[in-house]
C-alpha cells in the first residue's frame, strides 16, 4: 500500500521508482512474452548448479577440517581468506575464465556458498558435546562410531544453517555474476531494464528473486524440520 | 572376586589425584564412594570405565585386566548425557547398536528395560522431552541395556530434587536386587550411600586414599522410613566423622 501510494503521489517520475500495479503489469507483460520463464529458468540452473556445487565440495571439506589436524592447519588460512575476501570482486575473472553462459555464474555461486557451508560444517562437528561423545565411548564405540553417531547428527542443524545462509548469497552471486557478462538470465534482465530506464521491469526482476529467497528459504526450514525434528517437538 | 582395583595411582601433572588404591567388589555388591570434592572419586571411576588410563596400578574384572571401555561395564553419567536427536528407545539401544546388536531381540529387551525402571510408553519422546527425573531413568536403562556385569554410577542423582531422588534410590534398589549386578556408586550424600550400599567407601582428600571402609550392616529390603532409623543415623553420623575435616578444608579451598 505504501508502496503503491508513494509511486502515485510522492515520487510520481517513472524514471524512479514502479509503483506495485505498473510492476504487476510487467511481470504479467514479461509472462506472456515468455521471457520470464526464461531468465527465470536460466538464473535457477546458474544457482542450483552452483549451489549443488558449493555443498558437495563444503561439507565434506568442513567435516575434514573438523577431524584431522593437519588438513585443518593447512586449509583453515585460505578458508577464513576467501570467506573474507569480496569473491564478487573476481566475478569478471571468471566470466573471463569459463565464458558467457552459465559456468561462469555457476562459479560466482559456488564459491560464494561454498564457504559459509565449510564454516558451518567445521563448526557442527567440532560443537557435539563432550559429554555425548564419552557416553557413546563408554560402550566401546570406535572412533567412526563416534563420528557417525555423535559428530555428524550433532553437526546436521549448523550444516542446514550454512546452507540457509548459502541461499541468500547464492542469489546475489547469480545476479553479480550475470550483471558482468551474459545473454539471459534474471540479473541480465534487470541490467537491461535499468539500462533504458524501465523501472517496472527492473522491479518485476527483483520481485522475482524476493519471492525467491523467501521460498528458498522457506523449503529449507521446512527441511529441517524434517531432518532435525528434535529440535522442534 | 568380581571388581578389583589395584595399586591405582594417578596424577594429573604435578597434582596427585589418586594414590594406591586398592579395592575388591564381590559380584553383586553395592559399594559407594564418598569423599569431598576433589577427592578424585570420578577419575576413579572413569579409570574403572576404561575412559581414562592409570599411571599405576590396574583395574580387573574377574580376573580379567581391562584398560579400554566395554561392554562389561556400564556407565551411568552424572549429566544424563543423552542424545538429543534420539528417542528414549534410540538411546537405550545405542550401547547394543554401538555393539553390532540391532535385531528385533535387542530390542524387544530394551523395551522391557525401559518398562522395568518405568518408562513404557515414552518410547518415542525425545529427551527434551521430558522431565530430569526421567531423563535419568533413560540413562540408566541405557547403561543397562548391554547387560554390563558392573555398573558404574557417577553421582547419578545429584541434579535431581530431593523427592525425585528418593524414588529414583529405591527404583535403584529394586532394579539392583531384581539383577545380578555389582555396582559401584560415587556419591556426595552420606544417606544415599548408607541407603543404597552394602559397604561405603571413604576417599580421603587429594591425593586421593581409601581412608576407610564402611560395612552397612542395614537389612535388606530397605525401606524409605530406615533412613529415620536410629542404626541409620548412627552409620551416617560415623560416616560423616571420617569426612568432615577434610570437607571442610576443601570448601575452605575453594574460596580461598
Amino acid at each position: 500500500m505504501l508502496w503503491e501510494l508513494v509511486g502515485r503521489f510522492v515520487v510520481k517520475n517513472a524514471l524512479f521508482l514502479a509503483t506495485p500495479s505498473q510492476t504487476a503489469l510487467a511481470l504479467a507483460k514479461l509472462w506472456n512474452e515468455g521471457a520470464l520463464q526464461h531468465h527465470s529458468w536460466v538464473s535457477a540452473q546458474e544457482f542450483l548448479l552452483g549451489f549443488v556445487l558449493a555443498v558437495v565440495l563444503g561439507i565434506p571439506i568442513g567435516l575434514v577440517t573438523a577431524s584431522w589436524r593437519r588438513p585443518a592447519a593447512m586449509l583453515n588460512p585460505w578458508i577464513a581468506g576467501l570467506y573474507a575476501t569480496p569473491v564478487i570482486a573476481l566475478a569478471p575473472l571468471f566470466i573471463l575464465w569459463f565464458g558467457i553462459g552459465i559456468w561462469s555464474k555457476v562459479a560466482v555461486v559456488a564459491s560464494l556458498v561454498l564457504f559459509p557451508v565449510i564454516i558451518n560444517t567445521d563448526a557442527g562437528v567440532r560443537n557435539a558435546d563432550r559429554q555425548l561423545i564419552e557416553a557413546v565411548r563408554s560402550f566401546g564405540a570406535t572412533k567412526l562410531q563416534l563420528f557417525t553417531k555423535v559428530s555428524l547428527p550433532a553437526a546436521l542443524p549448523f550444516i542446514l544453517a550454512g546452507l540457509r545462509l548459502g541461499v541468500g548469497r547464492g542469489l546475489i552471486g547469480v545476479v553479480v555474476g550475470e550483471l558482468f557478462g551474459a545473454r539471459a538470465g534474471l540479473g541480465f534482465m534487470i541490467t537491461q531494464a535499468a539500462e533504458v530506464f524501465n523501472m517496472p521491469q527492473l522491479f518485476a526482476g527483483v520481485v522475482v528473486l524476493a519471492a525467491a529467497g523467501i521460498v528458498l528459504t522457506a523449503a529449507f526450514q521446512a527441511l529441517e524440520r524434517h531432518l532435525v525434528p528434535w529440535n522442534f517437538e | 572376586m568380581k571388581l578389583r582395583i589395584g595399586g591405582l595411582t594417578k596424577a594429573f601433572g604435578d597434582l596427585t589425584v589418586l594414590e594406591n588404591i586398592d579395592l575388591a567388589v564381590a559380584g553383586g555388591e553395592f559399594v559407594s564412594l564418598v569423599g569431598p570434592s576433589g577427592c578424585g572419586k570420578t577419575t576413579l571411576l572413569r579409570i574403572v570405565a576404561g575412559l581414562e588410563a592409570s599411571d599405576r596400578g590396574e583395574i580387573q574384572i574377574d580376573g580379567r585386566r581391562v584398560t579400554r571401555p566395554g561392554i562389561d561395564r556400564g556407565f551411568v553419567f552424572q549429566a544424563d548425557a543423552l542424545l538429543p536427536w534420539r528417542t528414549v528407545l534410540g538411546n537405550a539401544l545405542i550401547g547394543l547398536e554401538v555393539n553390532g546388536a540391532r535385531g528385533a531381540e535387542a530390542r524387544s529387551r530394551t523395551q522391557a528395560l525401559l518398562r522395568l525402571v518405568g518408562l513404557a510408553g515414552f518410547e518415542a519422546y525425545y529427551p527434551r522431552q521430558l522431565s530430569g527425573g526421567m531423563r535419568q531413568r533413560v540413562n540408566l536403562a541405557r547403561a543397562l541395556a548391554v547387560d554390563p556385569e558392573v555398573l558404574l554410577m557417577d553421582e547419578p542423582f545429584s541434579a535431581l530434587d530431593a523427592q525425585t531422588r528418593e524414588i529414583m534410590q529405591t527404583e535403584l534398589t529394586r532394579i539392583w536386587s531384581s539383577g545380578s549386578k555389582t555396582v559401584l556408586f560415587i556419591t556426595h550424600q552420606i544417606d544415599e550411600a548408607v541407603y543404597l550400599s552394602d559397604r561405603v567407601v571413604v576417599l580421603s582428600r587429594r591425593p586421593g586414599r581409601i581412608s576407610e571402609i564402611v560395612p552397612v550392616t542395614l537389612a535388606r529390603p530397605r525401606a524409605l522410613s530406615i533412613k529415620r532409623s536410629a542404626e541409620f543415623t548412627a552409620c551416617v553420623e560415623r560416616i560423616w566423622r571420617l569426612i568432615e575435616d577434610d570437607v571442610r578444608r576443601s570448601v575452605l579451598d575453594e574460596f580461598a
